[in-house]
C-alpha cells in the first residue's frame, strides 16, 4: 500500500515557471498602460522608465500577494503611484500649493457653439500639444484625467487607486476636463484654428 | 428631467457609471431637446478625442527588454 499523499497546502508556492507565466500573462500586458501613466506623471522618460521598471519589480516580488483573478491592472497602478509619490515626485515634480477646488473653469463649447459646435478645431491640434496641455494639469487633476480618459478606468477604480471617496473622483474629473478644453481652445484660438478670445 | 439635471449627470453619463434607468431618463431628454443633444456630442467629441490622442504611444521596446531582463534574468 502506498503512502498517502500530503494535502497540498492551499498556499503552496508556485513554482518559479508558473509564476512567471501567471506575471507575464497578467501583469506584463499592462505594460502600456503603466508606461503612458508614469510618462504623464514624471513628464520624463528616462524617469518613466525607471518608474515603471521598478513597479514591475516591485509587483514581481509581491505576486504572491495579488489575488488571481482580481484587477491586475488597478493593483500595478496603485503600486506605480505609491512608488512615484515617495521616490520620484521630490525629485520630478512638486505638489501643487494652489487650491485646486477654487478652479472654475467655464464651458468650451458655450463659447464655440455658435461657430463650432461639432468641435472640428481639436482635429487640428496636433498631438504633443494635447500631452503638453495634460502635463500643465495640477497633479491631482492629471492622474484622474489619464486613469480615466486615457486608460478607461472606472471612477470606482480610480477612486480605489488614488485613495479618494468616488465623490472627488468625479468632481475632479469634472474640473480636469473643462480646464483641459480651455487649454486647448485658447491653444486654437492663438493659432487661428477657431475665432474667439482666449481668456 | 430638465435641462440642468441632465447636465448634471453629463459626464457620469458618457462614462457609463449611472443605473439603467438614470441613463435611460436622460437618453430621453438628448431626444427631445436638441441644445443638451448637442452640448452632450460635443463633449463625447472630446472624450474621444483625447482618447484617441493619448493612447498613441506605449512602452518603449528597450524598456520591454530592460525590465525581461531583470525578472527573468534573460
Amino acid at each position: 500500500m502506498s503512502p498517502p499523499i500530503p494535502p497540498t497546502p492551499a498556499s503552496s508556492p508556485a513554482t518559479e515557471a508558473e509564476k512567471r507565466a501567471s506575471f507575464e500573462r497578467e501583469a506584463l500586458v499592462h505594460l502600456d498602460s503603466l508606461y503612458r501613466v508614469a510618462l504623464r506623471l514624471t513628464g520624463n522618460a528616462s524617469e518613466a522608465d525607471d518608474l515603471v521598471q521598478e513597479t514591475m519589480l516591485k509587483a514581481y516580488r509581491a505576486w504572491h500577494q495579488f489575488q488571481q483573478g482580481t484587477n491586475a491592472k488597478g493593483w500595478l497602478l496603485t503600486i506605480l503611484r505609491h512608488a512615484f509619490i515617495n521616490e520620484y515626485r521630490r525629485r520630478t515634480r512638486h505638489p501643487e500649493t494652489v487650491d485646486i477646488d477654487s478652479i472654475e473653469p467655464f464651458s468650451v463649447f458655450e463659447e464655440v457653439q455658435d461657430n463650432d459646435p461639432q468641435g472640428t478645431f481639436f482635429d487640428r491640434i496636433v498631438d504633443d500639444e494635447v500631452l503638453r496641455a495634460i502635463d500643465q494639469l495640477p497633479e491631482q487633476f492629471r492622474e484622474t484625467v489619464v486613469l480615466s480618459d486615457v486608460e478607461g478606468l472606472t471612477y470606482e477604480e480610480i477612486a480605489r487607486i488614488l485613495e479618494v471617496p468616488v465623490g472627488t473622483v468625479k468632481s475632479r474629473l469634472f474640473r480636469a476636463r473643462r480646464l483641459l478644453q480651455q487649454k486647448l481652445y485658447d491653444y486654437a484660438v492663438g493659432m487661428g484654428y477657431i475665432k474667439g478670445s482666449p481668456k | 428631467m430638465n435641462c440642468r439635471e441632465c447636465k448634471e449627470h453629463l459626464y457620469e453619463y458618457l462614462d457609463r457609471e449611472l443605473t439603467p434607468a438614470v441613463e435611460q431618463d436622460i437618453r430621453q431628454h438628448l431626444e427631445e431637446c436638441p441644445p443638451c443633444g448637442e452640448h452632450f456630442d460635443f463633449e463625447k467629441l472630446f472624450l474621444d478625442f483625447l482618447k484617441t490622442r493619448c493612447r498613441v504611444h506605449g512602452a518603449p521596446p528597450e524598456l520591454k527588454r530592460r525590465i525581461f531582463d531583470e525578472l527573468f534574468g534573460e
